[in-house]
């Protein structure tokens, strides 16, 4: 019954979203023709192709969204017969608070051939005494912590990965707790001999904030309809650090992780899909991991992520225009240019331009359509994985503001940091306090 | 003030608003960062960065 009544709150959604798109374009048409201003007249395209652009981006991404969910209900009947050596690697540095419940539930693992190798990359906490307390080793699976000086997560990674025996590498965060099947769901998708790397679903577990929640509407949004499309063209531009698993000889083809990006995990992916490999993305292999819980901890996670994508786009910058070596990486470079760099431009140029419009011209009405068209397309993209995903519709709700407030704010950080990274200003991890919520 | 325009004035000044607000929370970030740098900075990051193999603090 709940399934209905979501299905005809999208199927509404959609429709109500086509009818403002209508309203908009009618708009600002009228705006065009009556105004004798080149600023506004250019600013008018300019806003009608983007949101055109966005409108269009949202319909093809829920649309290989759904191809791509049918093609994988499809496969569920395939037998479970891959059972090559996994290894776990998980770096972690100070994890304390939830290091406890990671590894109780990478222990947890129904997938039978595993070895966990846990880095330690020298910890000024009890992380390394409580890890060691996990070791053991029964033939099947085994667990060994090994300590080092400190020296960044993707050394750390790749220090575990010269232990590694397994022919796959799973990374994971200290900070994420794993579904128990997560393993044994990941490891099916490389029957495939071209996948070098698969994406896990990252869930977030403490819902229970306002900024949370917009933070946990975001990321469900962001996997089951963004990552979700990406892989139906097995083009998955990121495989996150929570959970992600990857082909240990292609790996070794690329170099293992690089240290010069302070986004390791999208440089890597970046280099794979250079070499021609598939990336695909597992919805149902979840691993659980916490929020920041305050606007600031939230900006300083956002602007390492917007440098580290920056910088790894700029490493391998050769490539946008790569198209007729390998088209392939040259689209996942554009769209991630156009995500990370252009669209927060844009939008806040977008609110700015309208903002002075009204203020100008006396219509402000255009602003009104505008963010009720984004939130519409949001809601519906909202509802979509809403439906796919076993989380409360309620969470639905909170597009509105989203939309609104949230997305300004991060965009406004990302515009700055994209400044920062621009002139090169120095930078450091950012690390940020767990408070346990995943236990 | 029909629906529409009042909507529509809303709209404009909590956009106008989250604005104003992104860019203080942006700058508050920095300024909560450089004062945690500064706490956090250890006897051996100084002498690393001084490129000295000791450090001496004079009494005035």
């Amino acid at each position: 019954m709940v399934k209905i009544f979501q299905k005809i709150l999208f199927v509404l959604t959609m429709v109500g979203g086509l009818y403002l798109t209508y309203l908009s374009i009618d708009h600002l048409e009228a705006i065009y023709i009556t105004t004798a201003s080149s600023f506004i007249r250019f600013g008018v395209i300019f806003i009608f192709a983007f949101t055109l652009f966005i409108v269009i981006r949202y319909l093809a991404l829920m649309f290989f969204s759904v191809i791509q969910t049918i093609q994988t209900s499809a496969d569920e009947n395939l037998s479970n017969t891959y059972s090559e050596l996994v290894t776990l690697v998980v770096p972690c540095y100070n994890e304390e608070e939830v290091i406890v419940p990671s590894l109780r539930s990478i222990t947890e693992q129904t997938y039978p051939n595993i070895e966990i190798i846990v880095i330690d990359d020298g910890s000024k906490d009890d992380t390394y005494k409580l890890a060691k307390s996990f070791e053991f080793d029964n033939g099947y699976k085994s667990l060994r912590v090994i300590s080092k000086a400190n020296a960044g997560k993707s050394k750390a990674l790749n220090y575990g990965i010269a232990q590694a025996q397994g022919t796959l590498i799973c990374t994971v965060d200290a900070d994420s707790r794993l579904d128990k099947f997560a393993v044994e769901l990941l490891v099916q998708r490389f029957r495939d001999p071209d996948i070098a790397a698969v994406a896990g679903t990252v869930s977030v577990v403490n819902t229970d904030t306002f900024i949370t929640k917009l933070q946990a509407l975001e990321y469900i949004e962001g996997l089951n309809m963004v990552k979700n499309g990406q892989a139906f063209l097995k083009l998955v531009n990121i495989i996150p650090g929570p959970l992600g698993m990857f082909r240990k000889s292609a790996m070794k083809k690329v170099g293992y992780y690089s240290h010069d990006t302070y986004a390791e995990d999208c440089d890597i992916t970046l280099s794979l899909i250079a070499e021609g490999y598939k990336i695909d993305f597992e919805p149902d292999a979840i691993a659980h991991t916490e929020a920041p819980e305050n606007l600031l901890d939230l900006l300083k996670q956002r602007y390492r992520w917007t440098r580290g994508i920056l910088q790894a786009i700029r490493k391998n910058k050769r490539f946008l225009w790569h198209v007729r070596g390998n088209a392939s990486i040259s689209f996942v470079m554009w769209y991630m240019l156009f995500e990370s760099i252009f669209w927060p431009f844009i939008q806040i140029w977008g609110d700015i331009f309208m903002i002075y419009l009204a203020l100008t011209t006396g219509t402000s009405q255009l602003l009104l359509f505008w963010w009720i068209l984004f939130t519409v397309l949001d809601i519906a993209g909202a509802m979509y994985c809403l439906l796919l995903t076993k989380e409360k519709l309620s969470l639905a709700a909170y597009s509105t503001i989203y939309r609104l407030a949230f997305i300004t704010v991060i965009n406004i950080a990302k515009i700055f940091a994209t400044i920062e990274e621009w002139f090169n200003i120095e930078m450091s991890w950012g690390k940020l306090e767990r408070r346990g919520r995943i236990g | 003030m029909n629906l529409l325009s009042f909507l529509s004035f809303l709209i404009l000044a909590i956009t106008l608003l989250t604005m104003v607000f992104g860019v203080i929370a942006y700058f508050l970030y920095k300024a909560r960062e450089r004062k945690k740098r500064v706490i956090n900075l250890e006897y051996e990051v100084i002498l690393e960065r001084e490129n000295a193999q000791m450090l001496f603090f004079t009494k005035e």
